[in-house]
């Protein structure tokens, strides 16, 4: 049985290709430093602006993030593959996130899961061809006692059932926050570091 | 010294230890693949677990915990008391093998590891004979990550060894664990290929077959090697190796246990510098050039030619004619015999230091560090031995010049007869040096390989690498360190060490052991011999 092997020693970033991240977006990591101690634990919001900005983080964007945080590209390859909220490859404009813990899936969410690849005609990790939706599957949303519960983009809806699914494609603000998101990954550009609350303070 | 408990016998241990570390240097056999006593303690395998006895909740005295913990991650303290000869230990052993195994390929047969394989080794000892999976094996791909090593991700066992020897000792975090969970997998990121100085520790480091030495794979199966001590001849840092061989070759080096000195790591240049042992083109015989007619002379007249013919210069020229080119490839035994040799023959024989080789940067690991902080050390020096020639020289006094001065002066007509040790695995006669010697009416060449010096030699002697002689070098610090014969000299070749010892005056077979004693009467210094520590029962 052939069994190749997956070739790790050659380049598969192009490194001749002008930089996939905007000077906007370096800056952007950038005024996370002065939160933390050291600047790998910017790691995390850096990836999220990185995936906001891309869609997706791929193998150039990971090295490119470990040169403005200044710490191997190994390192941030272990952290996108570690965490599903990541994604590796392109997806569509939309993410649908449903939850497959067992209170979702005690609640029903397995037959949601078949409802929305009915309705979006793609599998699991798959993205529709005209790119608005990707669907996925998540290990637990932290919304239990609504479950079954799904995530879109950013924003979750809870409760739902097969017969919702429809409606809630049709819903162009399905994604939309009713709250504004965590200053920890949209702090605001040019404003004085100092006056600004520090989320990633240490208590005590 | 604490003393703890272990199976109700009470065990006395150095301080600042773990529970793991106590119990293997007692001599328990205590399964464990993410320990490793030079890496930092993650306790993620869960072999190890153990039985303690801690404080009761209900008060009143000490009982065994209800949970089993890590002893890989519990320093030792006085009065301890802690169990691995118990069912809940025993049967944890066996639940995590069997869990280890789930989608391990059992390839053995194939498998480069299969004969010091701690898998095989940990089945046999701690698991269970069958496996109650039914569902299909996930099979995880194999990695090319580097110039010289593949990772067969489906035989690893994530112990995380690796990925923490590239973060801790040679700070360049080549490898890294990806995705999570069962999916777990060791990798590197792609284009930035695991090519560190020091990446072959990865390879021992690795208690299963998942990483694998390209240099070595499907060369031998490990049972057949023969394991010798040695000490590496690749820079003066002199680190404790094992030559493992088998019918007079050599098949690769592995590190040996040896602290303060290499700790239990090598680097790569040492690792993989051994193959100009084998070369087809090394001199394999004596050769003698009289009167422009060349012939292979027996060994056995080697010590009459070399007698007759340096008389014949001493009677001519004088007893401060003659000189002799120690090398520092040389041991310390050799070196010692040959100056003691051609002191007895010309009492003014000049003693002279062949050239030192330099190269390259001194490398410290982990890279950029400093002080106390450096766990591996590169050196410029490429040589073992030059502080142990040194020291002959110093010690045995009368004439010496630098190797630079002899080459003027013996250009300039001062010298009639040399003995000129080589023994470099790279060119190193210089022209100077050529041209030197083409001054003299007698020399003597002893090298590996042929080159100016050989060809215009009157007497040609085959020197032999390091893994085919015995004796002792001198490192850096000044650590005197023995090391074993792991083959024999190539056919028609005779250890260096054997016809120096015979040309001394001595008869019988050539030991390291018995000419160092013979030195400490002379040299003090040599009486101080220190050899690395033995290896643990369970190796690491």
């Amino acid at each position: 049985m052939a069994w190749p092997t997956i070739d790790r020693q050659s380049p598969v970033t192009d490194s001749d290709a002008p930089p996939l991240l905007s000077d906007e977006v370096k800056a952007k990591i950038r005024s996370f430093f002065e939160r933390y101690e050291t600047r790998r634990a910017a790691l995390l919001p850096a990836l999220h602006v990185v995936q906001e900005s891309l869609g997706y983080i791929s193998w150039r964007a990971m090295d490119e993030v470990a040169t403005v945080l200044d710490i191997p590209a190994s390192e941030v390859f272990d952290v996108v593959t570690f965490y599903t909220h990541y994604w590796t490859k392109p997806r569509g404009k939309k993410t649908i996130v449903v939850c497959r813990s067992i209170t979702c899936e005690l609640m029903g969410a397995g037959v949601l899961l078949e409802a929305f690849k009915r309705h979006l005609g793609v599998g699991e990790g798959e993205t529709t061809p005209d790119g608005a939706y990707s669907l996925a599957t998540e290990e637990c949303l932290a919304q239990c006692d609504h479950a079954p519960c799904v995530l879109i983009n950013e924003k979750k809806h809870g409760r739902v059932k097969p017969d919702d699914v429809p409606a809630l494609l049709a819903d162009p603000d399905n994604d939309k926050l009713e709250v504004p998101r965590s200053d920890l990954y949209d702090p605001v550009l040019g404003e004085d570091a100092t006056t600004r609350p520090r989320g990633g303070e240490r208590k005590g | 010294m604490p003393k703890i408990e272990i199976d109700g016998i009470e065990v006395e241990c150095r301080d600042g230890i773990t529970v793991l570390q106590a119990a293997l240097e007692a001599g328990w056999s205590v399964p464990h693949y993410c320990y490793h006593p030079g890496l930092s303690v993650v306790a993620s395998c869960r072999l190890c677990l153990m039985e303690m006895q801690m404080p009761s909740p209900k008060g009143g005295g000490m009982e065994w915990s209800s949970k089993l913990v890590p002893s890989c991650q519990v320093p030792v303290k006085n009065g301890l008391v802690v169990r691995f000869a118990s069912d809940q230990v025993k049967r944890n052993q066996r639940r995590v093998m069997e869990f280890l195994l789930l989608n391990h390929p059992l390839d053995c047969p194939v498998c480069d590891q299969a004969g010091e394989c701690l898998l095989q080794d940990y089945s046999y000892e701690f698991g269970d004979p069958t496996s109650r999976m039914r569902d299909e094996k996930h099979k995880s791909p194999k990695k090319d990550i580097g110039p010289r090593t593949l990772l067969y991700s489906d035989r690893c066992v994530l112990c995380t060894r690796c990925v923490r020897f590239t973060r801790e000792i040679t700070g360049t975090h080549d490898l890294c664990v990806t995705h999570r969970g069962s999916e777990n997998e060791i990798d590197v990121f792609p284009g930035k290929a695991l090519d560190n100085p020091l990446q072959g520790n990865v390879v021992d480091l690795c208690p299963v077959g998942a990483l694998l030495d390209k240099d070595f794979l499907f060369k031998q199966r490990v049972w057949f090697l023969k394991r010798t001590k040695s000490i590496c001849p690749g820079c003066s840092t002199g680190c404790a190796v094992s030559v493992d061989s088998n019918e007079g070759v050599v098949y690769r080096l592995k590190p040996r246990y040896n602290p303060g000195v290499n700790d239990w790591w090598m680097c790569d240049e040492g690792r993989f510098g051994w193959k100009y042992m084998h070369d087809a083109n090394r001199i394999t015989a004596p050769v003698i050039r009289r009167g422009g007619v060349t012939g292979t002379p027996p060994w056995d007249s080697v010590p009459e030619i070399v007698d007759a013919r340096l008389r014949a210069v001493i009677e001519a020229h004088g007893p401060d004619k003659v000189a002799v080119v120690l090398s520092p490839m040389m041991a310390c035994e050799e070196a010692w015999l040959l100056v003691r040799f051609l002191r007895s023959v010309a009492s003014e024989a000049t003693l002279v230091l062949g050239p030192v080789p330099i190269q390259g940067q001194l490398q410290m690991f982990p890279v950029g560090s400093t002080g106390d902080a450096v766990r591996f050390t590169i050196r410029r020096e490429k040589c073992p031995n030059r502080r142990g020639v040194e020291t002959i020289i110093a010690e045995t006094g009368g004439p010496t010049l630098s190797f630079e001065v002899f080459c003027e002066q013996a250009t300039a007509g001062a010298f009639a007869a040399a003995w000129i040790v080589g023994g470099y695995p790279e060119p190193w006669v210089t022209k100077d040096f050529a041209k030197a010697v083409g001054q003299l009416e007698f020399v003597v060449a002893q090298d590996l390989f042929p080159n100016e010096v050989t060809e215009v030699a009157t007497l040609v002697l085959p020197a032999c690498g390091f893994a085919q002689r015995e004796g002792s070098f001198m490192n850096f610090g000044g650590r005197i360190q023995p090391f074993d014969r792991a083959i024999a000299p190539p056919d028609g070749a005779k250890g260096d060490g054997q016809y120096l010892y015979e040309l001394a005056g001595f008869t019988g077979l050539y030991s390291g052991r018995a000419v160092r004693e013979m030195m400490a009467q002379e040299i003090h210094l040599f009486s101080m011999v220190k050899e690395a520590p033995p290896m643990p029962v369970h190796q690491h």
